[in-house]
């Protein structure tokens, strides 16, 4: 590089004025096998990238993301689950002396520990050996949190059933999307008795049962509103019979009436059932 | 072959890093940029016509009429109002014209001007149609306004989109 | 007619040496896959980024259809996943993205820790990986909330209380987060978005640069 006098300056600025060879650089003569970043090294990297890039489509693709109903503050029956890699810290709670009243020493003293330590390994793991055999100690504690956090996350797994929960707490499509005739009688008294726990929709939620597409007949339907079925109690419906007639008509006819366009007589609300939904509706 | 026209390993590789980059970029925004311009490519449905006024009432001078539509934004549903100016033309046929100025959009009224009694007059930059909605001359505006579909059912105008017109 | 281009621009701002810095910069054997297969380990911080990437557009993208407003947001993520095009598509890939970036972190944070490759002088870079982790955790705890279903609510409430329980700012530190002493509402989403999309994120970039540059001014760590 020139330096001291004579340097040429492009204009008043500071950018030389002197050209250079464009030329890459030659680790030729370098020891070992050295090459240059770009283009081959980015080229073997790419490539990696490209085939992680369609694993991860064909995720994307046939793994719909889950998408829940919409939060219900009121709804105390829901049993919360964070994201799983926070599952590990939400099991840690649960055991005697982490939850409870020790709640601050698992909460915060604990994985507070855990974290400073990994935040400040090279400060306490300072010799100047590399190799993972030459210091015991630091692998011995960073494997045994990798196992704890493993462990933790297998224990909370163990005890979530996802399968169940997807069914349980997942969006029913067909019930959001189903237009319900609220204009006829049968519409008050359904609201008035039912609907504090069959939904606003007939969609149900939790241990009730969805109302949509029932198979049961209008007289089937006027006895369970009287006499209760399974966990439903006798007499939560109160009225007169013409009501109950109108009721009984009204759920009946719920399912075929509404609906719109496709969709609504497949009775699953299954991912895979939305997600062929949604490149339905899409085309429109 | 020539020296020139050899590619080197290096060009090679150039080339093909470009192609895996290439084919890298296009995957991840293949799908990010069908999902942005969607709206772009959803198809305009047709409206549903509504029913505004009796056909009785209607004179030959342009009178406004207002009603309202359901409207649905996506995941947001409203009503909307909207308003005509709907008379008998000399012909005896209906026409409605929406009163959005094609100049920037204001609202137009009839005849609101002293000056120009037998005109729609846009009070934002005085910009004037005739009576069948053509645009003055020598005034901002440089399109006709715009003219509902309508038909007649059972005595009573329904009207539907408006449609824009040629610049006159 | 490029070149041209390229050589007024060079002429007047010098970027020649910008780039070939980094075109040139040395690769060394070990930790090249083509000639040690082992070395693919040295994939998962490239990866990493990779994945980052791939968040920071999906989100982008997003952003155009998401409002975050209680009322709204759960119904504007269905409608973009049930009615836009690849919309199915484009909140799978933040959302599976968002699980990746934690696996390929933790596994990008056990190669260096096993190799021992933060030790002197690498020691700040180690540090402010650990710190990018943290903002990766904090962008999957916020981000969750967002899609505002029963899942996000109660699983926000469990994290509220868990931040409530350090001693003595505890309810301080919930309240600055939830916005409201008692309620998981309206503000709550509406700072759990601003955090999601513009404070962590921004916290995010900074580190990142700090983290790259390191590398570049350090080299990679040698063969064992």
């Amino acid at each position: 590089m020139h330096r001291g006098k004579g340097m040429k300056f492009v204009g008043d600025s500071r950018v030389t004025a002197e050209k250079k060879a464009n030329l890459p650089k030659d680790y030729s003569e370098y020891p070992g096998r050295t090459e240059a970043f770009w283009p081959n090294f980015l080229l073997k990297e790419w490539l990696v990238g490209s085939v992680f890039l369609i694993g991860f489509l064909i995720l994307t693709a046939a793994h719909p993301s889950p998408l829940e109903q919409q939060a219900d503050p009121t709804n105390a029956g829901y049993i919360p689950l964070p994201d799983w890699y926070f599952l590990f810290l939400y099991q840690f709670l649960k055991y005697q002396y982490a939850g409870g009243e020790f709640i601050v020493l698992g909460a915060i003293v604990m994985p507070g520990l855990a974290f400073g330590a990994l935040l400040l390994a090279p400060f306490l793991d300072r010799g100047p050996e590399r190799r993972p055999t030459k210091r015991p100690i630091a692998v011995g504690l960073m494997l045994l949190g990798v196992f704890a956090t493993f462990w933790l996350t297998y224990e909370s797994v163990q005890h979530a059933d996802y399968a169940h929960r997807a069914e349980k707490y997942g969006v029913n499509v067909e019930a959001v999307e189903s237009e319900i005739d609220k204009s006829g009688p049968g519409w008050e008294v359904y609201e008035a008795n039912c609907m504090s726990c069959h939904g606003e929709a007939l969609q149900g939620q939790g241990n009730y049962p969805s109302l949509m597409d029932t198979e049961k007949s209008a007289d089937e339907i006027k006895d369970i509103a009287q006499n209760g079925i399974g966990q439903m109690p006798a007499g939560i419906f109160n009225g007169s019979d013409e009501e109950l007639q109108q009721l009984a008509d009204f759920i009946k006819n719920a399912g075929s009436g509404g609906g719109g366009e496709g969709g609504s007589s497949e009775g699953e609300s299954s991912e895979e059932g939305s997600s062929e939904d949604g490149e339905s509706a899409s085309g429109h | 072959m020539s020296d020139k026209k050899r590619v080197s390993r290096r060009q090679f590789l150039n080339y093909t890093l470009t192609g895996v980059g290439g084919f890298m970029a296009a995957g991840m925004l293949a799908p990010m940029v069908r999902f942005a311009i969607d709206p772009v490519l959803q198809k305009q449905e047709g409206g549903t016509m509504h029913s505004v006024i009796s056909v009785d009432e209607i004179t030959n001078e342009p009178q406004r009429v207002e009603w309202t539509v359901d409207q649905v934004d996506a995941w947001y549903e409203s009503q909307v109002q909207k308003t005509a100016w709907v008379y008998n033309d000399e012909n005896g046929d209906i026409l409605a014209l929406s009163p959005i100025c094609t100049h920037l959009g204001c609202t137009v009224d009839w005849a609101s001007n002293d000056q120009y009694p037998d005109q729609f007059y846009c009070p934002c930059h005085g910009g004037r149609y005739t009576k069948d909605g053509v645009n003055v001359k020598g005034t901002p505006p440089t399109a006709p306004l715009p003219v509902y579909e309508h038909e007649v059912k059972e005595g009573m105008l329904y009207l539907g989109d408006s449609k824009s017109r040629k610049g006159a | 007619m490029l070149q041209k281009l390229y050589d007024w621009v060079d002429e007047r701002v010098d970027i020649t040496p910008l780039w070939r810095d980094i075109a040139d910069h040395e690769v060394p054997e070990h930790v090249n896959p083509a000639h040690h297969f082992s070395a693919f380990v040295y994939c998962f911080g490239g990866l990493t980024f990779f994945v980052t990437v791939i968040q920071i557009l999906s989100g982008m993208f997003l952003t155009m259809y998401y409002v975050p407003d209680i009322e709204n947001a759960w119904k504007s993520v269905y409608y973009l996943q049930r009615e836009v095009a690849y919309g199915q598509i484009v909140r799978g890939m933040h959302h599976w993205g968002a699980s990746l970036v934690i696996v390929m972190l933790f596994l990008h944070t056990l190669r260096v820790f096993f190799q021992g490759a933060y030790k002197k002088p690498r020691e700040l870079n180690w540090v402010i990986g650990v710190l990018l982790f943290f903002v990766m955790l904090g962008l999957g705890f916020t981000g969750y909330l967002l899609p505002w279903d029963n899942k996000a609510y109660f699983a926000t409430q469990v994290g509220l209380e868990i931040a409530a329980a350090t001693p003595v700012i505890g309810d301080g530190i919930r309240t600055l987060l939830a916005g409201d002493p008692s309620i998981v509402g309206a503000q709550t989403l509406t700072r759990f978005f601003a955090i999601h999309v513009f404070f962590l994120p921004a916290a995010l970039f900074g580190l990142m640069a700090f983290h790259f540059i390191l590398i570049r001014k350090q080299g990679i760590s040698g063969p064992l």
